[in-house]
């Protein structure tokens, strides 16, 4: 039960050892059982587990009936992505065939667990051991399967809601799905790698791209940094001990969280408005500060998509600093006290230790987020200002100028090429941030 | 004397860097109640403080538009979302909290990958996949959607709330003969509702945040969500209708606001009520 | 190790493969077109637009005994929307598309040509026909017409100048007791494309009713000067520089709403808000530009279209004939204010009489129809970069549309060289 799940190689090499070994060693019942168990449950059957046995058979019948159409078409449709038109529609069937290889996948994960398990269960009665009984059989699935009870259901979904699209671009980038090659028009064809030295033999992108790219950074780096420091540092403030309203003022605090995001984008954009806006209106008119060209100058533009994702963004640290602050036991800051450590001293030797340890992962994800935090930068002002000599605004970053670059116009495959490239940047770079942190470290990775 | 003007200051500090803050915070949110009830359409009369204000705009978001519809959807949606969500979310990461087992760090690894590839393309993926099972235009299918998004931020939170329980309470129920499932129900759940409510909330939010996904998968008026439905009232670049988008987010962002307000004290309680100390 | 795993993976692969051996039937029936009476037709009808349709499906439902169900879906959200839920079938048999849309609609393959007599194409005007043409084909039928045009509050306009330089005066001097004399968003290529135009430039070449990609005039004399006059208006600060993208629109009509404005440029979409706001409505065509021409703006044109998932085409295209016609078009009008281009209703009183409609039409003559072709996907954004420089002084209109037409030209020879 709990082998084949997860990682296939480790099952795949598993299950080669027990064959070689079953087969090498002229071991009866095990060569026997693994043998049968080509047909799956007839292994279980020789080793005298009929419930199991018909079961598996069963499972293995069914799979076959219940899935045969849809791995035929899976199959044929991915290989050729539809013969005739308009009866085939590429992109459909690009997604049926990739169902088909989930199943194909949970086929072979069964498969090798029946084969293996009816290698075990025949070298257990080589050994002259007594084979397991129905009721621990039960306990032995449950016992160690209960994680694998636990994970499948979410694991499951995750499969088809999240990997499966993921999955799906990384494909749709090795075609040529666009405009022109469209059903039912056109069929859609594999193009090989064409896309990707599209990207970066067209100078017009090439240019830009690095331009874009650097802002892109700087905008990753501020912006989230940013909204840590302030989530963290509001978050201590509002734990100190004798701090009266507490629970008041971080509900006020939260708030940000609790509006949609896009609502308050919009509203910013409105409030940031040049000639009309109320920052420049009431507020810097207030302290006697002329009007700042919020949406039409690069700069301020950019500090103003800033300000807006730290106003957005902090309130998740904070409440998630919040519980971890909660989870440091009091004795430890009281010991500091009495040993005459500052304020200071007691959140570097302590809070902030023990807030890196717990929540590094997630905020480096918050990192992740914004290096394609599209909302902020699309709904605020569509990326704009336009800069002269380039095709991205002022504020364009990699993924926003991707969605105008390609999207506006059909683009499909070109826009999967560069999300692929732009993942594996993004993927690589947090890997090996996140190898570094405590999290990760405990677990040995 | 020294301790106590340290006391004071330190406080006084700590109210005023929380007054600024607050202040920041509340002023959009301010001017967007302001808007609501500004007799105007657009954003260039809105201001805090309206004149001639009037409830108008709530009125025609009633009139005008399906508000009911949409709302009713969305918290229907949202209060599915949220309870199968704490159940994955709250499974997978005890899972990989507790137990050791084959694909584990694989699994948490997939888990931190997958959640930052951007979901442009992949959408059209979902649009199919729903298309194919029949789940098209159904909220069921949509909450799959928002569950299966969910899982792998928030398992990476859970788990990591989820080891700062001691281990030595799983082990003495253990041997106090408690099964698998006893241990996780009746000693760790408990512990862990500052979590499951971070969790809760964060699942409850995503419905009425999200457009994108919403607009893709559902396609009639009549399952139309709160997010789909007003982001079309402003993202109509020829039409104006910004105070009433105005009005509608006032009134989503009430309910939210409110179950913040109901989960405050779970993020307050925190752990020392569960007895781990020492 | 490694080889085993490799070697069964790949006969799993091999297996599968081989037995894929794909669908068995040709599938024609299964999509086929059918000549037969439908039960029901589908139609999808721009948003809070469903009022014009309502009559005449109810009219076409009587006379034929085909069921035709409605729905409204934003205009831009169709194409999207036909290209995957087409497959799936559950799309509309007939939609409704800006004529913009129609070079990409045919090219992805999701409208069908509509084959109809001289006699029904001579009912509409010859522009919007044009307009619906792609490729020597006409792809549907006309449904409403429009264009901006000049629309002033007559608390400070008594009536509407003749020429730009009456406008230019008027908003350099007391502009009536307004705040405003005169606003436009110009930053927004669609807008300022008239005056582009009518300076003698042009986005694509027009030969004969073709439009040819490969040039792109946007670079020359006329276009300059073109955004030369534009950029007049903001340098002097009669513009004001929070009217700039997308969202300028809107905040033009909030002030012309909030009573602040004499006049703007805007198209007959916003006709009913204005009147809503209370404003006292003055429509007129665009004034002339100081060179004496007009001022050349984009025509749109909405049209139905067939769906080329429709299984029953030819009915489909029947019920479009039918919500076209001239009795459906003025009903549509009364509902609806929109415009259809059918000649003898712009003859009408019913039109003549009506200040809004009578401009649009009027104004209509006078512009060019924006053009079909996919390519001009490609000019929006770089075509709104140059003039948001210009407007904002950071570019010379020289510079800035070489960039603009720079961009446009490489943006289309990389998506649309029509591999």
């Amino acid at each position: 039960m709990h082998l084949y799940i997860p990682n296939i190689r480790v099952v795949l090499e598993r299950g080669q050892a027990y064959i070689m070994e079953a087969l090498a060693q002229n071991k009866k019942h095990r060569k026997t059982a693994t043998i049968l168990s080509i047909i799956p449950g007839l292994g279980q059957l020789y080793n005298r587990q009929k419930l199991k046995g018909v079961l598996f058979l069963l499972l293995a019948v069914s799979y076959f009936v219940v899935f045969s159409d849809l791995l035929n078409i899976g199959l044929w449709g991915f290989f050729t992505l539809g013969t005739e038109l308009p009866r085939d529609h590429s992109i459909f069937l690009l997604v049926e065939g990739i169902i088909a290889f989930i199943v194909i996948a949970i086929g072979i994960g069964f498969y090798l667990f029946n084969l293996i398990d009816a290698f075990k269960n025949g070298r257990k009665r080589d050994e002259g051991f007594a084979l397991n009984s129905i009721k621990e059989q039960y306990h032995s699935v449950i016992d160690k399967g209960f994680p694998y009870l636990l994970v499948g259901p979410g694991f499951f979904l995750l499969i088809f809601v999240v990997v499966l699209p993921i999955l799906f671009m990384l494909f749709l980038a090795f075609t040529n799905y666009d405009l022109y090659h469209s059903p039912p028009a056109k069929l859609v064809d594999w193009v090989g790698i064409e896309n990707f030295t599209d990207i970066f033999t067209l100078e017009i992108w090439r240019d830009t791209f690095f331009s874009v790219f650097a802002w892109t950074i700087v905008w990753t780096f501020t912006a989230t940094t940013l909204q840590i420091a302030i989530g963290i540092f509001l978050a201590v403030i509002l734990n100190q001990k004798d701090l009266k309203f507490k629970g008041f003022i971080r509900t006020l605090l939260i708030l940000p969280w609790a509006v949609p995001a896009f609502v308050s984008i919009l509203v910013f954009a409105g409030m940031f408005n040049d000639s009309f806006g109320a920052i420049n209106n009431d507020i810097l008119a207030f302290f006697g500060i002329g009007p700042i060209p919020w949406l039409t100058d690069p700069m301020w533009t950019k500090v103003a998509v800033i300000f807006i994702q730290t106003w957005l963004g902090f309130p998740f640290v904070m409440a998630m600093t919040t519980g971890v602050l909660q989870s440091i036991p009091e004795e430890l800051y009281e010991a500091a006290t009495v040993d005459g450590a500052t304020i200071m001293q007691k959140f570097k030797s302590i809070t902030f230790p023990v807030i890196m340890a717990a929540t590094a992962p997630i905020l480096i994800t918050q990192y992740t987020f914004n290096f394609n935090n599209f909302n902020v930068i699309y709904l605020f002002n569509e990326g704009k200002p336009a800069v002269s000599g380039q095709s991205a605004g002022g504020t364009d970053i990699l993924i926003s100028w991707i969605y105008s670059l390609t999207l506006k116009s059909a683009q499909y495959s070109k826009a999967a090429a560069i999300t692929v490239l732009l993942s594996l940047i993004i993927i690589v770079v947090a890997l090996i941030n996140f190898r570094r942190t405590k999290a990760f470290k405990d677990e040995g990775m | 004397m020294s301790i106590k003007r340290g006391k004071f200051i330190r406080l006084t500090l700590s109210y005023l860097i929380l007054l600024v803050a607050i202040a920041i915070v509340l002023y959009p949110i301010l001017w967007v109640i302001g808007s609501s009830l500004n007799p105007g359409t657009s954003l260039t009369s809105s201001s805090i403080i309206p004149k001639n204000a009037t409830i108008i705009h709530y009125k025609e978001l009633f009139e005008k538009t399906p508000y009911v519809t949409w709302y009713w959807n969305t918290v229907k949606i949202s209060v599915s979302t949220m309870v199968l969500a704490v159940i994955f979310i709250g499974l997978t990461g005890y899972a990989f909290s507790r137990y050791r087992f084959l694909g584990r760090k694989n699994g948490l690894l997939l888990f931190l990958v997958l959640q930052m590839v951007p979901q442009f393309v992949a959408v059209l993926a979902l649009y199919i996949l729903a298309s194919l099972v029949g789940l098209l235009d159904s909220h069921f299918g949509l909450i799959l959607v928002y569950v299966g998004g969910l899982i792998p931020m928030n398992t990476w939170l859970a788990k990591g709330y989820f080891d700062t329980i001691p281990k030595e309470l799983d082990e003495s129920a253990r041997i106090d003969g408690a099964g698998h499932f006893r241990i996780f129900w009746q000693i760790i759940l408990p512990l862990a509702k500052p979590i499951l409510a971070v969790i809760a909330l964060f699942s409850f939010i995503t419905p009425f945040a999200d457009f994108i996904l919403a607009s893709t998968l559902l396609q009639s008026d009549e399952t139309k969500t709160l997010a789909v439905g007003l982001f079309s009232l402003v993202s109509n670049e020829y039409e104006n209708a910004f105070t009433i988008f105005a009005a509608g987010s006032v009134l989503i962002a009430i309910p939210i606001g409110l179950l913040f307000l109901s989960f405050q004290r779970y993020f307050v309680s925190g752990l020392t009520a569960g007895g781990t100390k020492g | 190790m490694k080889k085993f795993s490799a070697v069964l993976l790949t006969t799993t692969l091999a297996l599968g493969a081989l037995s894929a051996c794909g669908p068995k039937d040709s599938g024609s029936s299964s999509t086929g077109d059918s000549d037969k009476k439908p039960e029901k037709l589908v139609v999808w009808e721009d948003k809070d637009k469903s009022a014009g349709l309502k009559p005449a499906v109810e009219s076409f439902e009587k006379k034929y005994g085909v069921k035709v169900e409605f729905k409204e879906m934003p205009l831009l959200d169709q194409q999207e929307k036909l290209r995957l839920q087409g497959k799936t079938g559950n799309s509309a048999d007939v939609i409704t598309s800006p004529h913009d849309r129609v070079g990409p609609l045919v090219t992805e393959g999701l409208i069908e040509p509509i084959n109809v007599s001289d006699d029904v194409k001579k009912m509409y005007t010859e522009s919007s026909i044009k307009a619906l043409t792609f490729k020597g084909k006409l792809y549907g039928l006309p449904k409403s017409t429009e264009t901006p045009v000049f629309i002033y509050n007559k608390k400070y306009m008594k009536k509407a100048p003749a020429t730009f330089d009456d406008v230019y005066k008027f908003s350099k001097g007391d502009k009536g007791g307004a705040q405003y004399g005169f606003l436009a968003n110009w930053t927004d290529f669609y807008f300022a494309s008239g005056v582009v135009n009518g300076f003698g430039g042009y986005v694509f070449k027009d030969s004969d009713g073709t439009l040819d990609p490969k040039d792109v005039g946007l670079a020359t004399k006329g276009s300059v000067d073109g955004l030369t006059f534009i950029s007049k208006w903001y340098k002097e600060g009669l513009f004001p520089t929070g009217i700039i993208g997308k969202k300028g629109g809107q905040t033009i009509d909030g002030l012309f709403g909030e009573k602040k404005v004499a006049s703007v440029m805007n198209g007959p979409w916003s006709f009913k808000g204005y009147k809503d706001a209370g404003v006292d409505l003055g429509i007129a065509p665009m004034p002339k530009l100081p060179n004496g021409q007009e001022v050349k703006t984009f025509v749109g044109v909405k049209g139905w279209n067939v769906s080329a998932y429709s299984t029953h085409k030819k009915w489909a295209q029947k019920l479009v004939e039918w919500i076209t016609n001239k009795e459906n078009s003025k009903i549509r009008f009364e509902k609806t204010q929109e415009i259809p281009p059918v000649n003898d209703l712009i003859k009408d009183p019913v039109i003549t009489k009506d200040e809004g409609a009578k401009a649009v039409a009027i104004q209509s003559q006078h512009g060019i129809p924006m053009p079909n072709i996919p390519e001009m996907a490609e000019v929006w954004d770089p075509g709104a970069n140059a003039l948001q420089l210009v407007a904002t002084g950071k570019q010379e209109p020289q510079k800035a549309l070489e960039d603009a037409k720079k961009s446009i030209d490489e943006n289309i020879q990389a998506k649309h060289s029509g591999k």
